[in-house]
């Protein structure tokens, strides 16, 4: 307890000689004004996103259901859409977001591409960055530490005052502990009242009726967010105590940020993009066509695939014309047509996927010497807001796409007969009763043990980065030199 | 003098790895702006044989029925990419370069987007721009933090006083030799950039190269206005820091968020609903009322009566008409929306030397907004010019052999529009100006 005691008061002098600088104060309201302008405008924009995705959402399903009588094929043209709606965590971490298209229109033989993306509408002044809860937790507060954590150790050692502690029997250690706990107490001061606003925001946001899956991320979120800022209070006490003079320490500190926020994360990611190309969208497209074409085209008359179908259907229903089978043959053959082409799709769709995977590697591989970038995957994916999240929106949409338009195909090889009408029929309707058989979209986002497994690379990291500082610490409460 | 001072900061080692490190990631940038260059180009030559390809087998296929055949086949518009755009990538990765129609409504394909990794989207491209914005500042701080107050911490500064009877035209001599390396490194990067990208020297290289340059002397300036307070070094380098992370960082995004939220875009979704049930609901009414308000808009095609057979062509594309006519509100409000989110952007840009910079490069380079807005109206009068080609071709059922259909080549839209010197310079001169006689007033004190 005794020991504990330099310590606290080590950190208590260093406070206190932080707080006598006027700065502090300056920088103190700005952070505090940029969190709130932070905490403002992510909550406006989740709740505008989420609004109009939820009004449309209901929109685009009531008018779905208002349809007549009409032929089911008709009904998978006319199609559903699956707009993105954010989770709550989202309001902190935008992470990928304003990247992501946020509406799908699904409709029969087709895969739309996700469009409506915050970002094809913004100029690019969008690519400097978003103010975000998370982006200063993540990239000012530790440039903040830096700024003031630099002084710690190396302004003593240049005034001398170095000396004269630890001739006093203060160790190294208790003084590298003191100072760490000095800054992280410093720290608190922003982080401690920023969590409580982010809690209070997120409880109102759902009206105060929290699942235990949401809860479990936001503790995480805040846990790791912690454990990240104290990463940082570290490193800023171990280069102040490894620095010569206090010029030197700072130099270092923000060369450290610099590589780990801003040059980093960007060179990282763009190698990736470099060494491993992806397909345009025009490219992706004719290749699948082509390997469509490949399987059978249900345009052809001649085509063999379909050509076998038709003379198996015939041969089993012993009939001597498609008209005379006893359902509707186009819908049998749509059916097998969605079915071939949807798999064609999905094996291309994996194979960009997989490109795009190796091009995210480096980033992750690096997370192992960036903290930076661990925290940030690992806040991306619990807010739902990482390329995982937005691949499986991606998929669910997918899904439910295949699954209407099958539905539709298995109502018209039921329900329309199978006789070709004339061109002056009507057309053949059902009954629009059946439209409510196919249900609302709904987007369920990655839970959280699912985001833990996708972004374990990121915890490894962290926990090897505990580690290594508290190695670090060791190290130097041994090697270090007052002079 | 000036050779000694030169010898005297290119000597140190910092200096060198600092140049050497700021030519190598220039030249990455350059690497990266090739490669985009070139997939550009390829998706160009892989549209023009796609578009052949797909046409002739169509046309095989559907021989009796151009309304089915225009049914199914695209045609390509591109926006021409610049080799000067591989400098300034912008929103150039965001959005496609290639848009590819059927004749069927426009408001459901216009806005299909390009095929991303989100992940690369949200880092960023390492293009010359970002080298220019970001690294380029970094390293004129880290050369002037201490250029005064390190001589004067070391204790040397006394010396050069007693020595040189001008102190201020000393510190010029400081900054010139400075200024003039990082104005030769960025010089030999785009000397580079030239051959290696094959960019014009034209009004618009020149216009390119003089905002770079100012843009580099406003970071000099900036610099200039600090070390004439003359504080410690310390002091300069987490003022510096500070100065750089608001323009770079905190004021561009602050004003994005700012941007987005006041000019909020719902029209895109309504927009996609209404356009979808203006088309689909024209199927269960009636036939004859479609069709007058087709020819209330194409008054040249009321000679085309509505057939008497169940399904028509004619009445098949008033249908999809409808749905572009009906919504055409909607897209109207959200193409303003858009118009005024770049008009305000481009407005506070002045104000924000880093934005205003990035913002008038990838206009230069025909990035931006702007010239995607611009390629979404020229899209728009391409897809109105092949439909009024085909709608009497359809309507009279011309047979399909015996359209030219090897005319119909992919297009290309060129964005003219001028970038003037005035408006790309007079924000950043201003700026150097104030700053340089602020600093010329603290050391004159």
């Amino acid at each position: 307890m005794k020991l504990l005691h330099t310590e606290l008061l080590i950190a208590r002098h260093f406070k206190n000689a932080v707080f006598k600088n006027s700065a502090v104060y300056i920088i103190t309201l700005f952070i505090g004004v940029l969190l709130l302008f932070a905490a403002f405008s992510g909550w406006d924009n989740y709740k505008s996103q989420n609004e109009t995705s939820e009004k449309y959402q209901h929109e685009s399903r009531e008018d779905w259901l208002k349809n007549p009588d009409k032929n089911p094929h008709r009904m998978a043209h006319y199609g559903n859409f699956a707009f993105r709606k954010s989770t709550s965590l989202s309001v902190f971490e935008f992470g990928m977001e304003p990247f992501f298209g946020n509406a799908i229109f699904l409709e029969a033989h087709k895969q739309n591409t996700a469009n409506f993306s915050e970002a094809g509408f913004s100029n690019s002044m969008l690519r400097f960055g978003e103010i975000s809860i998370a982006m200063v937790l993540q990239v000012l507060l530790p440039l903040l530490i830096f700024f003031a954590g630099f002084n710690s150790v190396a302004y003593e050692r240049e005034n001398g005052t170095l000396k004269i502690l630890l001739s006093q029997g203060i160790s190294w250690k208790q003084l590298l502990f003191g100072k760490i706990l000095g800054i992280a107490s410093i720290i608190m001061l922003f982080f401690v009242p920023t969590i409580i606003v982010l809690v209070l925001i997120w409880l109102m946001l759902q009206n105060f009726s929290i699942s235990a899956d949401e809860t479990i991320k936001m503790l995480l979120f805040i846990g790791f967010h912690f454990i990240y800022l104290m990463f940082f209070s570290v490193i800023a006490v171990l280069v102040s105590a490894s620095s010569k003079t206090s010029k030197k320490a700072l130099v270092s500190l923000i060369g450290i940020w610099l590589i780990f926020t801003i040059i980093l994360p960007r060179t990282t990611q763009s190698i990736g993009a470099y060494l491993y190309q992806a397909p345009s969208k025009i490219q992706f497209n004719s290749d699948i066509e082509k390997d469509i074409l490949k399987q059978g085209d249900s345009h052809n008359p001649n085509d063999v695939h379909y050509k076998a179908i038709k003379d198996s259907l015939l041969r089993v229903y012993k009939v001597d014309s498609v008209q005379k089978l006893p359902f509707n043959y186009s819908g049998f053959i749509m059916t097998e047509g969605e079915r071939i082409s949807s798999n064609i799709y999905n094996k291309h769709l994996e194979d960009l996927l997989k490109i795009y995977e190796k091009q995210n590697s480096f980033s992750k591989a690096v997370s192992f010497l960036n903290p930076y970038i661990a925290m940030k995957n690992l806040s991306m994916g619990l807010s739902n807001t990482d390329y995982d999240s937005y691949i499986d929106f991606q998929k669910q949409a997918e899904q439910y796409r295949y699954n209407m338009a099958q539905k539709m195909n298995a109502l018209q090889i039921k329900y329309i007969s199978n006789k070709k009408p004339g061109p002056n029929d009507k057309p053949q309707t059902i009954d629009k009763n059946h439209w409510a058989d196919v249900e609302e979209f709904h987007y369920e986002p990655k839970p959280v043990w699912e985001v833990l497994k996708t972004e374990i690379t990121a915890i490894i990291s962290i926990l090897l980065w505990i580690i290594l500082l508290l190695v670090l610490i060791k190290a130097a409460a041994k090697n270090l030199k007052a002079i | 003098m000036l050779v000694l001072l030169f010898k005297n900061f290119i000597r140190s080692k910092g200096t060198r790895i600092g140049l050497l490190f700021l030519l190598i990631i220039g030249f990455i940038s350059l690497l990266i702006g090739r490669q985009f260059q070139e997939k550009q180009q390829k998706n160009i030559t892989e549209a023009v044989i796609y578009q052949k390809e797909h046409i002739a087998r169509n046309a095989a296929f559907h021989k009796d029925e151009i309304g089915l055949l225009l049914y199914y086949i695209k045609f390509s518009l591109v926006n021409t990419t610049l080799p000067i755009s591989s400098l300034a990538i912008g929103q150039r990765d965001v959005n496609p370069s290639i848009q590819s129609v059927t004749i069927r409504g426009l408001e459901a394909q216009k806005y299909d987007s390009e095929l991303n990794n989100p992940s690369n989207l949200l880092s960023g491209n390492i293009d010359f721009s970002f080298v220019l914005l970001y690294l380029f500042p970094l390293l004129i701080i880290a050369f002037l933090y201490n250029i005064i107050s390190e001589e004067k911490e070391s204790g040397t500064w006394k010396i050069v006083t007693a020595q040189s009877p001008n102190i201020f035209l000393y510190i010029l001599k400081l900054f010139y030799v400075r200024i003039l390396s990082l104005i030769a490194l960025l010089s030999l990067l785009l000397l580079i950039a030239v051959f290696f990208l094959q960019i014009p020297i034209d009004k618009t290289f020149i216009l390119f190269y003089g905002i770079a340059v100012l843009y580099i002397l406003f970071w000099f300036s900036v610099c200039f206005f600090i070390v004439s307070l003359q504080r410690n070094s310390n002091f300069n380098a987490v003022i510096l820091l500070t100065i750089w992370l608001f323009l770079i960082i905190i004021l561009p995004a602050g004003i994005n968020t700012y941007i987005i939220n006041k000019y909020k875009v719902p029209e895109a979704l309504e927009l996609t609903l209404t356009q979808r049930n203006a088309y689909h609901e024209k199927w269960d009414m009636d036939k004859q009322a479609t069709l007058d308000k087709f020819y209330k808009h194409y008054p040249q095609f009321k000679n085309y009566p509505l057939p008497e057979t169940e399904f028509s062509w004619l009445w098949y594309y008033a249908m999809q008409q409808m749905g572009d006519d009906e919504s055409a509100v909607q897209s109207k409000e959200f193409e303003s929306k858009l118009e005024q989110r770049n008009n305000t952007g481009e407005l506070i840009a002045r104000f924000i030397p880093t934005l205003h910079t990035q913002i008038q490069l990838n206009e230069i380079a025909k990035s931006d907004l702007r010239n995607q807005l611009l390629f979404l109206k020229e899209t728009k009068q391409f897809h109105e010019k092949l439909r009024l080609h085909f709608y009497p071709k359809i309507f009279d059922n011309a047979p399909v052999d015996q359209q030219k259909w090897n005319n119909f080549k992919v297009e290309t839209f060129n964005d003219n529009s001028e970038n003037g010197f005035v408006k790309a310079f007079l924000p950043l001169l201003l700026f150097n100006l104030v700053l340089i006689g602020l600093g010329w007033r603290n050391f004159k004190c």
